[in-house]
């Protein structure tokens, strides 16, 4: 239910910004067409939601599970750091070395996050309060604090237009289909999605149930990295840099689109998909108020406002649940 | 004390109830598990207020909305379940609500010294200042009698007072309610324990179901007509006996854990059901727990189909077909908020996929069988199991655990806060299952439950296993190993 709420939030915002946003005039085509409503305004829409929703997703299996990752965004930029010193180091400049190093950066910071998260008995918030700095403060000394350049063919690879015009570059969003499909297929599907919401919903009957609990946390950190990795990739080679200021504060904008998106802080409930619509709430509100000319120094105000919001109306629907319980 | 009444939803937890206490005077209130003693102490301190009749004190009928109004009267209870502010101190505890202040700034000093004259009352050198977290239970006990003592208390209520204390310290609790009866304070002492009754009460009123059985003075009482007033019941005959049982399935050998029970020693056969019996807090549940492997510190031998079963890991305990239904479906049982079906299939997941992708199909056509056979009353397999009554999610977590085709059933107070009429479908489940080949090992507090379907009955008293009770013996019997007298 929550989700269409969402769905009509953002259809309505979409209808404003085609309305009100205005037009320009094309220069190739000489058509004049809406500053909303154009393939290259669209895309750039889906490009920088892609890299807050590929993590997302990672991010509502570890609230699911009753945690919380905030060391995701310095994951990001440990992943690009990473991959891009490597690269230079090695002399390589295969797109597919570089995947595969933003991959294996980002595992290794979330199976680092997952052991420490099941075995210490410490608060997921603390573990990953602890990490967050500790990862960005290894991507800021290799670095030197400096922006390392990503090779041409990387970002060649990740600006690829495929099938379409000039200019656009769906291959950021098409990699968000992929891993948002992936992941919703992981909770709803499969077993090991199944024991993560069990574990958040009530750890204790997860445990009389026989469930190997410290296997089940270790996993959602885990692929909160494995998507923190992929987002690496895909930001350092679109932007053609990574540097360790990189993603700052992203850990941040990834729970409140989870969060707006539904799923519950206290665990147990959430989708995938929520989580991609309430990221892309969160771009079209950064998007609209550029396109709308609104005062931009009000951006962080309405996100808040937004976020609250949302959160109310969350504690509302847990509210009506159980009150259902109860009657029922 | 007249006619007083209490109903919760559902359950008429008392029902005009009349007795006098008298000033000075010890009175044991004691019945069963679930007879209403508790609730009467609780309507009497002001925790809860009756529907119907009233209560006087000193001759003027009083009516409290709340304990600190009981208190001001001069009524204070001293609870089962503690209740502090355990991070604050033992001063800070006692006048919380009183703070003595100037304009708002405490007086530390002050409150010092109130709570030390207090403390003193009841003979403790508690130290005012310490946090109430760093106390023993018996020592916090004493600290809520000091409040109740110190604020002038006519009566007090003692529910369940020795339930977690060690034999030293309960003997010295009992002394001191001696001591402040001969001071003039009338103590009600709601207890199950005989022994507590019979060493200090001067009268005892027993209740069963919420109502009054009668109030006699101790000496006209013997423990066995004390349980005979609390059984009440026509004695019933227990069900036909079976008697042909399979090879034994469960073996345990010298099970402990530090603290909860110790040296336990049984055998579960095929086809058998095995009541074990005790009071609140005498191991029953814990014996279950360490069985099943959610209890680390248990040491011992545990067999299952004569293969041996390394403690300690519920997982390793499924796997060798070992199901615990637990005591408290709620919190260990269920995850309230998912559906019939997710629950249903949690503890046999990976027989329902192939390299972790879940079948649903498979997985609906197993809850489904189950539920169906269970009678589940639901709209369907997708409906959110908090949303069911009682009997239904218990139902749900048998069917959970059905499902596993396990040899051996561990089952934790099955029929607790489930109507007549799943109690009697659940009775049935078990011996179903039993008659099915599995072992049985059944804890309950519901005296006719064992009876009805137990083969033999063990009787466990603070954690040590007492007495072994074949099928022809008497309710009165087994209480009276529980209590042990």
């Amino acid at each position: 239910m929550q989700q269409v709420g969402l769905l009509a939030v953002i259809l309505l915002l979409s209808l404003v910004l085609v309305r009100f946003s205005g037009t320009h005039v094309d220069r190739e085509t000489g058509q004049t067409v809406s500053n909303f409503f154009n393939p290259g305004s669209l895309v750039q829409i889906l490009t920088e939601t892609s890299f807050f929703a590929i993590m997302a997703v990672g991010m509502t299996l570890v609230i699911v599970s009753g945690g919380i990752d905030l060391s995701i965004g310095s994951v990001y930029a440990l992943a690009g750091v990473g991959m891009a010193l490597t690269m230079r180091a090695a002399g390589w400049d295969s797109p597919w070395a570089a995947l595969a190093l933003c991959i294996g950066f980002g595992l290794l910071a979330g199976v680092l996050n997952g052991t420490m998260v099941a075995t210490l008995g410490v608060h997921p918030f603390i573990v990953t309060l602890g990490t967050m700095w500790v990862f960005r403060g290894v991507a800021f000394v290799v670095s030197k604090a400096e922006s390392v350049l990503v090779p041409g063919p990387v970002t060649d690879f990740a600006k690829n237009p495929l099938f379409l015009g000039k200019g656009l570059t769906p291959v950021p969003a098409i990699v968000m289909g992929l891993f948002i499909l992936g992941g919703a297929l992981y909770l709803n599907r499969t077993t090991m999605g199944r024991r993560v919401l069990a574990v958040g919903g009530n750890a204790d009957a997860a445990r009389y149930a026989g469930l190997p609990i410290p296997y089940i946390l270790a996993g959602v950190y885990v692929i909160a990295g494995l998507g923190a990795g992929i987002a690496a990739f895909l930001g350092a080679a679109y932007f053609g840099s990574a540097s360790s200021a990189d993603a700052n504060g992203y850990e941040l904008y990834v729970i409140a689109s989870a969060v707006v998106g539904g799923v519950s802080l206290n665990g147990g409930r959430g989708t995938v998909t929520g989580a991609f619509l309430g990221a892309l709430l969160i771009v079209l509100i950064r998007t609209g108020i550029r396109l709308l000319r609104l005062d931009q120094n009000y951006e962080w105000i309405i996100i808040g406002a937004a976020i609250i919001i949302a959160v109310v109306l969350d504690r509302l629907g847990a509210r009506l649940l159980e009150k259902r319980m109860v009657n029922g | 004390m007249v006619g007083l009444s209490k109903r919760f939803p559902g359950v008429q937890a008392l029902s005009d109830i009349s007795v006098d206490f008298l000033p000075g005077e010890i009175h044991a209130i004691c019945g069963e598990n679930g007879a209403g003693k508790s609730t009467l102490g609780k309507v009497l301190a002001g925790l809860y207020s009756p529907e119907q009749g009233h209560v006087a004190l000193d001759d003027k009928p009083v009516r409290f909305s709340s304990p600190r109004e009981a208190q001001a009267a001069g009524i204070s209870i001293v609870h089962q379940e503690l209740l502090f502010a355990e991070n604050l101190t033992v001063a800070d505890n006692l006048l919380l609500g009183e703070i003595p202040n100037q304009f708002g700034w405490v007086s530390d000093r002050q409150m010092h010294e109130t709570a030390l004259r207090w403390l003193q009352k009841v003979g403790s050198d508690i130290d005012p200042s310490m946090e109430v977290s760093k106390l023993s239970v018996s020592k916090q006990q004493l600290v809520q009698i000091a409040g109740g003592i110190g604020r002038g208390a006519k009566v007090l209520i003692f529910d369940e007072p020795t339930s977690s204390l060690t034999a030293t310290e309960a003997t010295a609790l009992l002394g001191l309610i001696r001591e402040l009866a001969a001071r003039g304070t009338t103590c009600l002492y709601v207890s199950h324990r005989l022994d507590e009754i019979f060493a200090i009460a001067d009268r005892v009123t027993v209740l069963r179901d919420g109502a009054w059985v009668g109030t006699k003075p101790i000496a006209e009482v013997t423990p066995s007509s004390l349980v005979q007033m609390m059984v009440g019941r026509e004695l019933l005959a227990s069900s036909e006996g079976g008697g042909a049982f399979g090879a034994p399935v469960l073996e345990v050998r010298g099970l402990s854990s530090v603290g909860r029970f110790g040296d336990i020693s049984l055998t579960v056969r095929a086809g058998e059901i095995v009541g074990l019996a005790g009071l609140v807090g005498a191991g029953r549940t814990e014996v279950c727990e360490a069985i099943f492997g959610v209890d680390r510190r248990a040491t011992g031998s545990v067999s299952v189909a004569g293969k041996s079963l390394a403690l300690g890991s519920p997982q390793r305990s499924i796997a060798a077909g070992v199901a615990l239904v637990p005591e408290d479906r709620k919190r260990h049982g269920l995850v309230l908020g998912m559906t019939i079906r997710h629950n249903g299939s949690m503890a046999v997941l990976p027989r329902l996929s192939t390299l972790g992708w879940l079948n649903r199909t498979a997985e609906s056509r197993t809850v489904r069988e189950f539920t169906d056979r269970l009678r589940v009353k639901a709209p369907s397999i997708e409906s959110v199991v908090g949303g069911l009554s009682g009997g239904n999610q218990q139902k749900v977590v048998l069917a959970k655990w059905l499902a596993t085709d396990a040899a051996v059933l561990l089952i934790d107070e099955p029929t607790r806060g489930v109507d007549v009429g799943a109690k009697v479908e659940i009775h049935g489940l078990i011996r179903e299952a039993a008659a099915s080949g599995k072992a049985v090992l059944l804890v309950s507090s519901d005296m006719p439950e064992l009876r009805a379907l137990c083969d033999r009955v063990i009787v466990l008293r603070e954690g040590v296993q007492v007495a072994e009770l074949g099928r022809a013996a008497s309710e009165t019997e087994i209480l009276s190993a529980m209590a042990g007298v």
